[in-house]
């Protein structure tokens, strides 16, 4: 009975199936379709050989890499500099390049530690001076980038009353800040911070940081991250030309 | 062994260069005839049995093992397919109101055909059963269909008589009793 059932159902489906048939005189054109496929398979062979030639020139490069140190050294350093630009990009917009206006400053929070030659610092000993206090680490790629220009900075303006203050963060601590100072002729004074003053300063959370401190003790500007050389300069003349001046200008 | 079977596998034994031309030569009649039984316009039948053997040249695998059961089962997937994109197509084209809503003459009589009916109802069934049921519709043998959709031998009796259940269910469902 089932297979009866089974067997009906079997036909009718193949009675409605039959009428998919193309008609009987349609004719499939191998000629066109062959010609088609020649032109495709043809494209096709380009395409593989374009890739391979590409994938030939990908691997000699990376050999030369790994080969000679020299293009390695080029390729390392082309690297740093493309994550300095991109760094200095996206904080760009996270460092404040204007100063505050001298009524929205806020007074610096003051700090004793001491320096490489283990000389007591105070942070409010230098008022009456405009003071640029920069966290940083010896792992710190943005921080090495700006150090070069701080050094510039305190021997440009040093004479005018400027000073630069480093605080570096280095677990470490002076084992390996005093051989970096050394090595990198760092000419104004380093201390090693603790993470109380670091967060104090909103240092904790990313590095560099640098907070640039008017006359009067009051932070007037703090970048985040990597600014651009020619902002801190402006603004440390800025600060340098006078109290009235800047509070009057911003 | 049919004739075109042989040529295949005189080509699998030469077993160096894939010879393209040569399993197009004797596939390509048969590939573009499963395609148009269920894909109604024939020029577009042809477009997709090239694109098939194209299909065939990129896959290593295929050109390794059964070459003409992997050209089979190629053949009636594209179809499906394509008549699957056509019913999705028209149905979006419904709901967007991008085409006339009444219908023509033409094809009032087109949809009512039987034909016509046999392709959505095979479009929208489950598709391994679809499958099933257009390579067996097209004269293959249990074991060829076993070979062509990676089944059982002994289960491919339960599983088309399971398809040709559904088949009848939802046609049916659709057109009633007829």
């Amino acid at each position: 009975m089932g297979n009866n059932n089974a067997a009906q159902v079997g036909r009718w489906v193949d009675e409605r199936l039959a009428t998919l048939c193309p008609a009987g005189d349609w004719q499939p054109d191998p000629v066109t379709g062959l010609a088609r496929l020649r032109e495709r398979t043809g494209g096709d062979r380009a395409h593989g050989r374009s890739w391979t030639w590409a994938a030939a020139a990908a691997t000699a490069v990376a050999f030369g890499f790994l080969a000679f140190p020299a293009p390695r050294a080029a390729a390392q350093r082309f690297c740093t500099a493309c994550l300095m630009a991109a760094q200095n990009l996206a904080t760009r917009h996270t460092a404040g390049i204007v100063l505050k206006p001298a009524k929205e400053r806020k007074p610096a929070p003051d700090f004793t530690l001491d320096d490489a030659s283990g000389r007591p610092v105070q942070l409010s000993g230098f008022k009456g001076k405009v003071i640029l206090l920069n966290f940083w680490a010896t792992w710190c790629g943005g921080c090495k980038v700006e150090i070069p220009w701080l050094i510039e900075f305190q021997e440009q303006y040093g004479q005018r009353g400027f000073v630069v203050l480093g605080v570096s963060l280095d677990a470490d601590g002076w084992k390996l800040v005093r051989p970096f100072i050394t090595e990198k002729k760092i000419n104004y004074r380093v201390m090693i911070g603790t993470d109380d003053i670091a967060a104090r300063y909103g240092a904790d959370q990313a590095l560099p940081v640098s907070v640039l401190i008017d006359q009067s003790g009051r932070i007037a500007a703090t970048h985040v991250g990597l600014p651009e050389k020619s902002a801190y300069r402006a603004e440390i003349e800025k600060l340098l030309d006078g109290k009235t001046r800047t509070a009057g200008a911003d | 062994m049919n004739a075109s079977s042989e040529a295949v596998a005189g080509v699998e034994a030469i077993g160096a260069r894939f010879d393209l031309e040569s399993v197009f030569r004797t596939q390509y009649d048969r590939v573009a005839r499963i395609i148009a039984r269920v894909v109604h316009d024939r020029a577009r039948a042809e477009e997709l049995a090239v694109e098939v053997f194209l299909k065939l040249w990129r896959d290593r695998k295929a050109q390794d093992g059964n070459t003409e059961g992997w050209l089979y089962r190629a053949a009636v997937r594209a179809g499906l397919d394509e008549l699957r994109r056509q019913t999705r197509r028209a149905r979006y084209e419904r709901l967007l109101g991008l085409v006339r809503i009444v219908p023509t003459p033409e094809e009032i009589h087109a949809a009512n055909e039987e034909h016509e009916r046999v392709r959505r109802v095979l479009s929208v069934m489950a598709r391994r059963q679809s499958e099933l049921l257009l390579l067996r519709s097209h004269g293959l043998t249990y074991d060829e269909v076993a070979a062509t959709l990676d089944l059982n031998p002994a289960s491919v009796g339960t599983l088309l008589i399971r398809a040709q259940q559904a088949f009848r269910k939802e046609y049916i469902k659709r057109y009633g009793k007829q």
